[in-house]
């Protein structure tokens, strides 16, 4: 208690109510750029902290990243690219609700959700850390593999029209994480001799690619003359979320705060994970479930409850064991131990006055990332009037720049506009693009801990039901594809009644 | 000359060509050392063979379905809207890949200026702001990532 009356005294300082909004500022700007991170924007300012005090230079990094994760909803919302991998499944009802001109009403909540699930998250931090902590500690490569396939199996559920075609993708999607030299054998594949292909294809640069680029293809059909559709200014602000809205999204920002910090508190996990299994838990519990894709409200919540709810979780292992939970608490691991901090166990004991300053300070960065929000959220919303022809030309050059800095190479400024031609070609086919990003994002996990689990195990592939946990995502994972297979079923066989 | 199809056809047909091919290549590009049944080739394997699977199923189901469309190809199909519409994407993906190629000449600022005044062209844009602020977008653009984030974009 002591430790905590003296960690609020120091986060109390004018100072760093002054630095987390300039965090937030700087962070919610990278995030919604295509191409630029939130890690990037903590690398970017870690040298601007040198001359800080500790609380003050983890609360403005703390802040970037809040803001950052936050952010990339800002544009999967209104052009249909996500800012960050994190936001991902925020599109998925993001643009349908701006399409419907319900822009502003779909980033306010996806504000709100975040600051929801940032805030338990804090919370969770703040009280749970060493708990969480212990149950993730059981995690071994068998229940890594089986978390990957429990995310794989939210194909079933974003693939309404063809499973085939869902499957298709996540094949794609798998296939293209094996490019690049093998992390356990050091073996190269399918690299073709081809230098730049032996780090891989970067996940950033894949959801460029495989979102922006694309999008900007599929409207090339687009005709001023004929397609312009005059936007209500009036109109553009006022549609805000009602009460029975907000009823409506309490469970679902509830179970995705819950999953983001279950997922978040596992290290090498991360927010978009989180955020499509929340999605594709709400979903299916939803009693309204061919809503969802249509510009849901509720999935815009369970996505961006996830993903923030994972950002202050993530902090949960890097804090308690040392361990970080996703590459920006790695850099954010870096900025502690630059100010004079070694997180892990013995953190608690020797700086616990700080380390709760930064805790309650996180409580504080999601507040304000509400309040600066809410006053942007009715600029944002304006971005729709910006006519196609101008907006197409900014966003193409953001993506070229955004792609550039990831690796400072021309190669990834060729695999975004390749990428994009070839998921026009698979949109244009009625495929979701959403199971190659699943692919692309649990192959690796998949991949490595399958290879770790079969060493362990003398090849056995028994391993993966005897463990506990590992059975039990197993058997989630199983159990969401019948019913969603179910549902689709009696959904055919009515319209078949219904046409009959 | 008349064909029946549909995006199951043509897509599943497309994905057991990109397949086979891939699944042909496995031993040329993955020379991995490792004597285990499980090793670097598995993964690709799964994900290649499962590729295959899905798209055979996927081109018997378009097969099989009564939904095709069918186009009649004759000198008048290529004058039609839906041809000219066809054609307005290749033209685009035409410029995204002579981007590529003036990037690596001309350097970021000329050749993504070329992009954008090609890009407003070919939506046929007249107003003189509609130049003006994307190419003011270009400029300000290589200025946060050149001066503010110090990357030097090429």
């Amino acid at each position: 208690m002591e430790l905590f009356l003296q960690g609020l005294q120091i986060l109390l300082q004018w100072q760093n109510f002054l630095i987390i909004p300039v965090g937030l500022a700087l962070g919610i700007v990278v995030g919604a750029i295509p191409g630029l991170t939130s890690d990037l924007g903590i690398i970017l300012c870690i040298p601007l902290t040198y001359g800080m005090e500790p609380t003050m230079a983890i609360l403005m990094l703390l802040a970037i990243y809040c803001g950052g994760t936050y952010g990339g909803s800002i544009t999967a919302i209104l052009i249909n690219t996500p800012g960050t991998s994190a936001n991902a499944a925020t599109l998925f009802d993001g643009y349908p609700m701006a399409k419907k001109g319900q822009a502003y009403k779909a980033l306010s909540m996806a504000l709100f959700a975040s600051t929801i699930g940032g805030l338990l998250s804090a919370f969770a931090l703040l009280f749970l850390a060493p708990q969480i902590a212990k149950i993730t500690l059981l995690f071994g490569p068998a229940e890594y593999l089986a978390l990957a396939v429990f995310g794989l199996s939210v194909i079933a559920g974003v693939s309404n029209k063809s499973v085939l075609k869902g499957l298709i993708g996540a094949c794609i999607g798998i296939f293209m994480s094996t490019i690049g030299m093998d992390n356990i054998s050091g073996t190269t594949r399918f690299t073709f001799g081809n230098i730049n292909l032996m780090s891989g294809i970067d996940l950033i640069i894949a959801l460029i690619g495989l979102f922006a680029i694309s999008e900007i293809m599929m409207k090339s059909q687009y005709n001023p003359r004929l397609d312009r559709q005059k936007v209500d200014v009036a109109s553009l602000t006022k549609d805000k979320i009602t009460r029975d809205e907000y009823r409506r999204c309490r469970k679902p920002i509830a179970l995705g705060s819950l999953i983001g910090i279950i997922i978040g508190a596992t290290p090498g996990t991360g927010g978009g994970l989180a955020a499509f299994i929340s999605y594709n838990q709400t979903k299916q519990s939803s009693k309204h479930p061919e809503t969802f894709g249509q510009g849901e409200i509720e999935g815009i919540a369970a996505s961006e409850s996830a993903n923030n709810g994972a950002c202050g979780a993530t902090m949960i292992p890097m804090l308690t064991l040392g361990v970080p939970g996703d590459g920006a608490t790695a850099i954010l691991m870096g900025a502690f131990m630059i100010h004079g901090m070694v997180p892990g166990p013995m953190l608690f004991k020797d700086q616990g006055n700080i380390l709760f300053a930064i805790m309650l300070g996180l409580i504080v960065v999601n507040v304000f990332m509400y309040v600066i929000g809410s006053v942007f959220t009715r600029f944002y919303a304006h971005i729709t009037r910006i006519p196609y022809e101008i907006l197409a030309c900014i966003v193409l050059t953001f993506c070229i720049a955004g792609s550039y800095s990831t690796n400072n190479r021309l190669y990834d400024i060729y695999i975004i506009l390749i990428f994009g031609i070839i998921s026009y070609f698979l949109r244009r086919m009625d495929f979701q693009l959403v199971p190659i990003l699943l692919g692309i994002v649990l192959g690796p996990l998949a991949e490595d801990n399958f290879r770790r689990a079969i060493v362990l195990s003398d090849g056995s592939l028994s391993i993966f039901v005897t463990r506990p946990i590992s059975l039990l995502f197993l058997v989630i994972a199983v159990g969401s594809i019948v019913l969603f297979a179910w549902r689709n079923h009696k959904a055919k066989v009515r319209s078949a009644q219904a046409n009959s | 000359m008349k064909i029946k199809y549909n995006t199951e056809i043509i897509s599943g047909l497309v994905f057991i060509i990109v397949a086979a091919v891939l699944w042909l290549l496995i031993p040329s590009q993955i020379q991995t050392l490792e004597k285990s049944a499980i090793n670097a080739q598995t993964i690709p394997r799964i994900a290649i063979g499962g590729l295959f699977l899905c798209s055979a199923g996927l081109l018997i189901q378009g097969l099989l379905s009564h939904d095709k469309k069918e186009i009649v190809i004759t000198r008048e199909s290529f004058h039609s809207e839906g041809f000219r519409r066809e054609m307005r994407s290749v033209i685009f993906a035409l410029m995204l890949i002579a981007y590529c190629f003036l990037i690596t000449l001309l350097g970021f600022i000329i050749s993504t200026i070329i992009l954008v005044i090609a890009i407003l062209l070919f939506y046929g844009a007249r107003k003189w702001y509609y130049y003006a602020i994307p190419l003011a977008m270009v400029g300000v653009v290589y200025y946060v990532f050149g001066v503010l984030l110090r990357i030097s974009l090429p």
